[in-house]
């Protein structure tokens, strides 16, 4: 008898194992996956109203990352969320703010258990494209209609085999930003701020002459030494479409116009232009060295200006382009991209996805945005007299005259982590010379060549 | 007769189940993953392709010696422990409140300890500003900055944080042998040297063996948060750890296959070092009576 009993009771237990390994019920009943021509979704059409709601009830779930540069991002989200759910009372949209660590490696955990969000935020380029080539993401031409999507600003970053694979949300553009007061004191005219290579390398020298430490920024984590080849590595040359060429292989990052970026670093280096912290210090410390006014200038993001006119006011701050060395059509460029969104390929709501991406873009929305941030949208229908900023002003015209591509976002990821972010540590370390990291390059991009024949043959596709 | 055979496999079923689903399934598709790489977007085999490639891969290499050369704190963290082990087992005055403060840095979590130190060794960083202070400005080194001493900054965390485990074992254990035979030591004329070589470590051999078998493990596989906060590897990949490479190529380069290949070795020479720990267990009373 209790051999049966006992018997029964593991029989039992194993059953409620069972159970609670198995898969959840659906909450809700599955949708249809996109046709090869859905219908368009009506509020496309006439975006301030409500669109006609589908019975059922729906749940968005929306990962972001853009609080942590753009501050005010995250107030503008939650009141965007409010208005859409009101228009919608059927749409459940839940919002789940990432850290900048997370957000790739959570997304790529969610890409390969197919479950996660339904709409993911991607920065440009091939971090968004990756996960098109994966079919993480779908794209949107068939869920947002073109005259809708002309409107956005720097689609090309989301470009690839004649489909749009995201939608841009705001734009990010790398000035130099300098304090003019720290200026003044050095000597220096902040009217007439560095222009050329040796005028930023005469400017580094009266900084110092007068106790002020003339650039800062921060290597520990690695994402600056990204931003300074995005920002420096151009300008030798014309096109992004050089880079792409050299990480397939058509060009080497030894050659000359390649290597040149590393020696022009190391310029500023032995002219004493840097914080000498800069490998112990994070990106953020080295940014808030020049909030602090413990430096002059830094290779700042345009996302940040609002922020920091709220720490130290627009008068302790100004805006020039990065000075040049070079005379190829990207040196005279200002560095933007657009951050965006893309929607996945298991969502079960790819249609509501775009809806709501598209209330994103309406006027209202677009320039509640720029109240909420100081960034501009990616978006040509923004009512840009509400820019009365002067800074921002000057920043609005370089978006819409001389903007150039952000170059991190046309290489392979492996190159800019093992080339750009540890070449620039061992740069400043002092462990190797500008010769030996165009090497390193070289090296890294060989490697990545014969470990990814996949990556390599889209990324073949998407340079042609 | 069958009955008693089959019930006890009964009992067992669902642990097993449960153990299967959460460990042998994962590490089952672990390793085919290390066997396939994408092409077309679909998985196919490649034979040992990938373990071809991280053994080529300079970066790969660079995180296995850095691991290597983490070992060096296995020593140091065991006689570190060993000899506060006995100071506080020998009751200083204040003893208590040593015991609690050494074991005190177990206790935080890593993610704080890392972002508290990463302040303290920056260049400008208080240890820094504390050494000018006092005149020792030459002292004053880039600790995480500079490619030389990264990796013994890392060390010097690692052992700071680690090292209370150790003196709380081995204090657990000091105060389970029995009185007599340090008494018996001293009658026959043992100073303290000879008392601490001939008695006290002789006792607390299990135990040893069983805190640096453990540190090794570590060393070799634990040790991640420390330097993803800290250093984030570099400066230049010189504070790389295969734990760290893992992640960076699975999660950021997309190369979820090679990613796949360097955790199945990592599994491989870890799993030598915690069979080890498990026949140690098996083998120790000492070990059940202090745990």
């Amino acid at each position: 008898m209790r051999i049966v009993f006992r018997s029964l009771l593991a029989l039992a237990l194993i059953g409620i194992l069972s159970t609670a390994c198995a898969p959840a019920p659906a909450t809700q009943p599955p949708v249809a996956q996109p046709t090869s021509a859905p219908q368009q979704p009506q509020a496309t059409e006439a975006p301030a109203q409500p669109t006609a709601a589908p019975a059922e009830p729906v749940k968005l779930v929306v990962w972001w990352w853009g609080e942590q540069e753009a501050p005010g991002a995250q107030k503008w989200l939650d009141e965007t969320i409010a208005a859409y759910k009101t228009a919608h009372p059927n749409v459940e949209i839940e919002a789940v703010l990432q850290s900048t660590d997370a957000l790739i490696p959570s997304f790529q955990a969610a890409a390969a258990a197919k479950e996660g969000p339904d709409i993911q935020y991607f920065w440009g380029g091939v971090w968004t494209l990756e996960n098109a080539w994966s079919g993480a993401i779908v794209p949107v031409d068939d869920l947002i209609p073109a005259s809708e999507r002309d409107n956005y600003i720097n689609n090309f970053e989301r470009e690839y085999s004649g489909k749009l694979w995201g939608v841009p949300w705001y734009l990010s553009g790398n000035p130099m930003v300098f304090n003019p007061k720290l200026f003044t004191q050095a000597g220096l005219d902040p009217k007439n701020p560095p222009a050329t290579w040796e005028d930023l390398k005469a400017a580094c020298t009266k900084l110092t002459a007068a106790g002020i430490t003339p650039i800062s920024g921060g290597l520990k984590d690695g994402w600056f030494g990204g931003w300074l080849f995005s920002i420096l590595a151009r300008q030798t040359h014309d096109s992004e479409k050089e880079f792409m060429d050299a990480s397939v292989g058509n060009a080497k990052f030894t050659d000359p116009a390649f290597a040149e970026w590393w020696a022009r670093i190391k310029e500023l280096k032995d002219a004493g232009c840097w914080n000498k912290d800069i490998n112990s210090v994070d990106y953020q410390q080295g940014q808030d060295m020049f909030v602090q006014g413990k430096s002059a200038m830094i290779f700042g993001n345009d996302t940040f200006l609002k922020g920091w006119s709220d720490t130290i006011g627009w008068d302790n701050m100004d805006v020039m382009m990065v000075p040049t060395y070079a005379d190829k059509k990207l040196a005279q460029t200002y560095v933007v991209t657009a951050q965006g969104w893309g929607i996945t390929s298991w969502s079960k709501h790819p249609k509501e996805s775009a809806d709501f991406l598209m209330f994103m873009h309406t006027p209202d929305r677009l320039n509640a945005w720029f109240k909420y941030t100081g960034v501009l949208p990616a978006d040509k229908r923004m009512d840009t007299s509400l820019i009365d900023q002067p800074i921002l002003k000057k920043i609005y015209g370089w978006d819409t005259t001389v903007a150039g591509p952000n170059l991190e976002n046309f290489i392979p990821s492996m190159l800019d982590e093992q080339s750009n972010f540890a070449g620039t540590q061992l740069l400043f370390s002092g462990d190797k010379t500008p010769e030996e990291l165009a090497q390193m390059a070289e090296d890294v991009i060989t490697k990545w060549r014969e470990q990814n024949p996949d990556q390599l043959a889209n990324f073949q596709a998407w340079s042609q | 007769m069958l009955r008693k055979k089959i019930e006890p496999y009964l009992f067992l079923a669902p642990a097993l189940a449960v153990l299967l689903i959460v460990f042998a399934y994962p590490v089952f598709r672990l390793l085919i993953l290390s066997f396939q790489r994408p092409t077309a977007g679909k998985l196919h085999f490649v034979g040992i392709t990938n373990y071809k490639a991280i053994l080529n891969d300079d970066v790969f290499l660079q995180a296995v010696r850095n691991n290597l050369a983490l070992l060096i704190c296995v020593p140091i963290m065991v006689v570190v422990a060993l000899l506060l082990a006995i100071f506080l087992f020998e009751r200083i005055r204040g003893w208590q409140f040593y015991r609690t403060t050494l074991f005190l840095p177990y206790l935080l979590p890593i993610a704080v300890v890392g972002l508290i130190f990463s302040y303290i060794f920056q260049l400008s960083g208080v240890l820094n500003d504390f050494l000018t202070a006092i005149g020792l400005s030459g002292l004053a080194l880039d600790w995480l900055g500079s490619t030389r001493l990264a990796l013994p900054t890392l060390m010097f965390v690692i052992i700071w944080k680690e090292v209370g485990f150790g003196i709380v074992l081995f204090l657990a254990r000091l105060m389970s042998v029995e009185e007599d035979l340090f008494d018996a030591a001293k009658i026959d004329g043992a100073n303290w040297w000879q008392l601490q070589w001939h008695v006290t470590v002789p006792q607390l051999a299990a135990v040893i063996e069983f805190f640096t078998i453990v540190s090794i493990i570590t060393m070799l596989s634990w040790v991640f948060s420390y330097v993803y906060v800290m250093t984030g590897g570099g400066p230049g990949n010189s504070t790389m750890v295969t734990e760290l490479f893992i992640y960076l190529t699975g999660f950021r380069y997309n190369q979820m296959n090679i990613a796949s290949a360097v955790a199945v070795l990592l599994l491989l020479v870890t799993g030598v070092f915690i069979f080890l720990e498990l026949r140690l267990r098996e083998n120790s009373a000492i070990v059940e009576a202090v745990e």
